[in-house]
């Protein structure tokens, strides 16, 4: 008799450990009644700023380092352009929520799943407005839940300041990719990371005030 | 009023004309010789630059400079001090980059494009690159300035060069801007300043 408690418990314990693990993202955090129906994100929405980063990209243990430019071109759109430290162009895109066009890219870099990596990434780190719909916190973070297709992006933005410091991309179960911000002034990040989660992915950026 | 417009028509077709003149063919045969002497003589050469990225849709070019440190045969670092460190070296078919303290090498051995990026920036700032099997090469007089075009005839480089630009000083005869043409609107624009020649230049400059 004492045996199968021990065994029911072991299995108890063991489903509650299965369960836990399985859970959303949000299971560490507290639900709370919203605040806000919509969040507007400042970091690259002056039409007049050039926002330009020198860049680090990690991908399965290569390194790729250069220049990231992005350029609010109208109401909807940015302009995205990577290059060398030399100039040289390797990737023009044009981007919004719902287009996207590839104005070039060098045959080295032309690989579809490639392509729509770098669209779901830099679409989310340009996403001007976010829709909401559940909210949360923890101690440090107001943690607002954005519905985006079959997928959510989590807004961690901070008790403290009141800044956007990070967006986690996920699906029901699993995160897939997280974008965190260090702004100093909130106008604009000096520092973005987006890191992926399912893939061996990392861009880092920094911003830099040309001469 | 009438005449006013036509002076002003006048004044600035006049300067449109004074921009670009083509050489003759007497005129470019002395320049390339000029060019060539020169370049001949050039064993070591060190300059900073300031290194302007054009994109039309930016309101201000990305300006970054540095040094560039070229040693005959083939040794050459282009080092980025501003706004960020970042060095690239050339050397025995390897490329070495220090970005931000992080280093890392690529070996290009017998890489045939890196080769030729290797050829083409020592030619672009010696000057010495008037190969007609490479390139289609035209001419021009602006004021005080000789300025040579090259357009690749390789597809691979075309891809990624359209045209390059070299401005040369008249009187030396040494390349003081090199223009990158990516399209008609999107170009890379190097201009040499404080160039030294032939000053000593130890082999362990060349490590990153």
């Amino acid at each position: 008799m004492q045996k199968s408690t021990i065994q029911f418990l072991l299995i108890n314990c063991f489903l509650a450990i299965v369960l836990v693990s399985c859970g959303s993202v949000t299971k560490n955090y507290t639900p709370k009644k919203l605040d806000k129906t919509s969040y507007e994100v400042p970091y690259f929405s002056d039409s007049k700023t050039d926002y330009v980063y020198k860049t680090n990209i990690t991908v399965y243990g290569n390194e790729i380092s250069g220049i990231f430019i992005a350029k609010k071109i109208n109401d909807t759109t940015h302009r995205i352009v990577f290059t060398t430290e030399f100039g040289n162009k390797l990737l023009d895109f044009e981007i919004s929520d719902n287009s996207f066009k590839v104005n070039s890219i060098v045959s080295e870099l032309d690989r579809k799943i490639l392509i729509n990596t770098l669209k779901g990434d830099f679409r989310l780190l340009l996403k001007k407005e976010y829709l909401i719909q559940e909210q949360f916190e923890n101690d440090s973070d107001n943690i607002y839940k954005s519905k985006d297709g079959k997928r959510d992006n989590y807004l961690f933005i901070s008790k403290k300041d009141h800044r956007l410091e990070k967006v986690v991309h996920s699906s029901q179960t699993k995160e897939k990719f997280t974008l965190t911000f260090t702004s100093e002034n909130n106008i604009f990040a000096e520092k973005i990371q987006i890191i992926h989660q399912n893939i061996k992915l990392k861009i880092e950026l920094n911003y830099f005030k040309s001469e | 009023m009438k005449t006013k417009i036509a002076l002003l028509i006048l004044f600035i077709s006049g300067n449109l004309f004074a921009q670009e003149q083509k050489m003759t063919a007497a005129e470019i045969a002395s320049f390339k010789e000029d060019v060539n002497v020169v370049s001949k003589k050039i064993k070591t050469l060190s300059t900073d630059f300031v290194q302007y990225k054009h994109l039309d849709f930016l309101s201000k070019d990305i300006e970054t400079s540095g040094k560039m440190i070229f040693k005959e045969p083939s040794l050459l670092q282009w080092q980025y001090k501003k706004p960020y460190n970042y060095s690239i070296v050339f050397k025995n078919g390897k490329i070495l980059i220090n970005d931000e303290g992080k280093k890392s090498a690529v070996d290009i051995g017998n890489s045939k494009i890196f080769g030729r990026i290797n050829k083409l920036i020592v030619g672009s700032v010696s000057g010495n690159m008037f190969d007609d099997k490479e390139f289609t090469i035209s001419y021009f007089k602006v004021k005080g300035q000789n300025l040579a075009k090259f357009v690749p005839k390789d597809a691979t480089l075309k891809k990624y060069i359209k045209q390059i630009e070299l401005t040369f000083d008249k009187e030396e005869a040494t390349v003081i801007q090199v223009k990158l043409l990516e399209s008609s609107e999107d170009y890379t624009r190097i201009v040499l300043k404080n160039k030294v020649i032939n000053a000593k230049i130890d082999d362990s400059v060349f490590t990153n």
